[in-house]
């Protein structure tokens, strides 16, 4: 246990050294939001100054989830390329361990999209900016980390497990800023289309978050999407623990570990 | 006690081929091989490229499932016990990946120590000394892509020696290192079957075989085609001489219809700048030679320097492998 939490600890340090020279992840976990801020910013400027919090959250979301879901399809694929996977697999550690690493560093650099997007909105356009119910909002920030780890879990081995699915990667990049409900209620969106919404941890995430931003969050609210927020993450493990098999499993006989 | 024992040992890839009709297409890369090595042996499994040398250690080390036979570590299944093994082997492929080069050496060892579970006061005191075995002091705080080609094989020794494994596995190791990186590399693997490791090293380099191994096996187009001493392997070629040949801009057409020749064993071609040296075994010694020169001649092949010289380790290797290096 303790040698696991080692090996998370180490991944997490030197997984985060290699992103913040990445120009991709700089791209997207500071670029990208801050134009997505802009946009919104002027969008809401035409309405109602006083929701400046709700764009920072929701570009600081899609920051989170670019990152996530980049990373999170590269993880496995990028040690792959470099050569380092057989390594990895060849240790008596279990490759979900360096993945859960992996994807900690991602949600931690990607939390900076949203202070960047704080300051933007609130230096550079002079938005009120306040977090009407600070503590249930930072435990829901919290609860999101886990939460997000396991949607990384998952994200990663599926995409392992056919190099050609990692060209969906850019095709799955929006539709989760509108289902996830980043930047605009999903009420708005048509009926039959909220269950896929329900079943994304990200969008619980956003919706807590929103709510105790923008002060309008009832403690059943807040608890409800803490509860679907643990719950799909336990789902999302259960997944992704069988998928890390059978993965690995195709992997030693498809030889695909390395590129021979 | 064997440390490695080996049945029959069979691997098969597949690849589709085509754009409209696809169609699929095997390619046997291990066909049933069988060999032991000894615990504290220095073993050398030596092919030419393609041979079948890095699939039979990939399945060996775990990473690839055979389609058939069985290979076991330390009494472990390659396949069912792959956990078992995994802590107790170390392996180096050649060439520069396996490691992360936007990192320090001491990070990726850092970080493969975590991984093997190492316990973090042993692991802080070996890592100064296997950088000191490796010739990587005073560089270990530099990003692996700074580092030489050289640099990087001898982090990787350093990588694969770490958590102190039983049995070693080294997969071309001296590919594309300069001569002196090579010589001390080879140095670093003797001193590890002093340490009573096994060591299993592929190669496609005849005479380090023969510097290093107790035992050598050939492999050929995925088969087993001699497994002796390297002094036993001699006696391949004892019946045979070499004939050198240089010539300028040899056709294949030519290479065939010299190997079609009574009396000749193999021949192989070295391409060296602007002209090539053809190795022809025969058992005639300088007694060939006019036969080879007329038919050259008699194809507007350009001759250099020819000369007839006894056989070596290396002429064993040839033949054994038909010319193909």
């Amino acid at each position: 246990m303790i040698a696991n939490l080692r090996v998370i600890r180490t991944t997490f340090e030197l997984d985060l050294k290699q992103q913040a020279v990445d120009l991709f992840m700089i791209f997207g976990v500071v670029i990208q939001p801050l134009l997505i801020a802009i946009m919104a910013i002027y969008m809401l400027l035409e309405r109602d100054a006083s929701r400046g919090i709700y764009v920072v959250v929701g570009s600081g979301m899609t920051g989170l989830w670019t990152s996530l879901l980049f990373r999170g399809a590269f993880n496995i694929n990028a040690e792959r390329f470099m050569g380092t996977l057989e390594g990895i697999v060849a240790s008596p550690s279990a490759l979900a361990t360096v993945v859960i690493g992996k994807t900690l560093a991602s949600v931690t650099l990607s939390l900076l999209s949203m202070i960047f997007s704080y300051g933007l909105a609130s230096l550079v356009f002079r938005l009120p900016l306040s977090v009407a119910q600070p503590v249930p909002f930072l435990l829901s920030l919290l609860v999101m980390v886990p939460t997000f780890i396991a949607f990384g879990l998952l994200i990663s081995p599926l995409m392992a497990v056919n190099l050609s699915l990692s060209g969906w990667v850019n095709a799955l990049e929006y539709p989760m800023y509108i289902l996830g409900g980043f930047l605009f209620p999903i009420l708005l969106l048509p009926g039959w289309s909220n269950p896929l919404s329900y079943v994304l941890a990200p969008y619980w995430a956003a919706r807590v978050l929103h709510a105790t931003s923008s002060g309008v969050a009832t403690p059943a609210d807040v608890l409800l999407s803490w509860a679907m927020m643990l719950l799909l993450g336990i789902l999302y493990i259960a997944a992704s623990y069988r998928l890390f098999k059978v993965v690995l499993r195709r992997a030693r006989v498809d030889a695909t570990l390395s590129l021979m | 006690m064997n440390a490695i024992e080996v049945r029959d040992l069979r691997r098969v890839f597949r690849a589709t081929i085509g754009t409209i009709r696809r169609r699929t297409k095997e390619v046997v890369a291990v066909d049933g091989i069988s060999f032991d090595v000894r615990d504290g042996e220095l073993f050398g499994l030596l092919g030419p490229n393609g041979a079948g040398k890095t699939t039979t250690v990939k399945m060996l080390t775990t990473l690839l499932i055979p389609t058939g036979g069985t290979a076991t570590i330390l009494g472990h299944d390659v396949v069912q016990g792959a956990g078992s093994i995994r802590p107790r082997i170390g392996f180096i492929f050649g060439g520069e990946r396996g490691l992360y080069w936007r990192l320090s050496a001491k990070d990726n060892l850092r970080y493969f120590a975590d991984l093997y579970h190492m316990d973090p006061d042993i692991a802080k005191r070996r890592l100064p000394e296997l950088l000191e075995l490796v010739g990587l002091t005073g560089r270990e705080d530099e990003k692996v892509e700074g580092y030489s080609r050289g640099m990087r094989q001898r982090l990787h020794v350093a990588r694969c020696l770490l958590h102190d494994p039983q049995v070693l596995f080294l997969d071309e190791p001296t590919m594309g290192l300069d001569p002196v990186g090579a010589r001390e590399l080879r140095q670093v693997i003797q001193n590890l079957v002093s340490q009573d490791k096994t060591v299993f090293l592929t190669t496609h380099y005849m005479f380090e075989a023969d510097a290093l191994c107790e035992r050598v096996a050939v492999i050929n187009h995925g088969q087993i085609v001699a497994l002796d001493s390297p002094e036993g392997l001699k006696g391949h070629v004892e019946d045979l001489s070499v004939i050198e040949v240089e010539v300028f801009g040899i056709a294949p057409a030519m290479v065939d219809a010299l190997r079609q020749m009574a009396d000749v064993d193999t021949v192989s071609v070295e391409d060296r700048d602007q002209k090539q040296s053809l190795r022809i075994h025969s058992p005639l010694g300088s007694a060939i030679v006019p036969q080879i020169m007329q038919r050259l001649d008699g194809n507007g092949a350009r001759v250099g320097r020819v000369t007839v010289r006894e056989p070596t380790l290396e002429d064993a290797y040839v033949r054994l492998v038909g010319g193909e290096v």
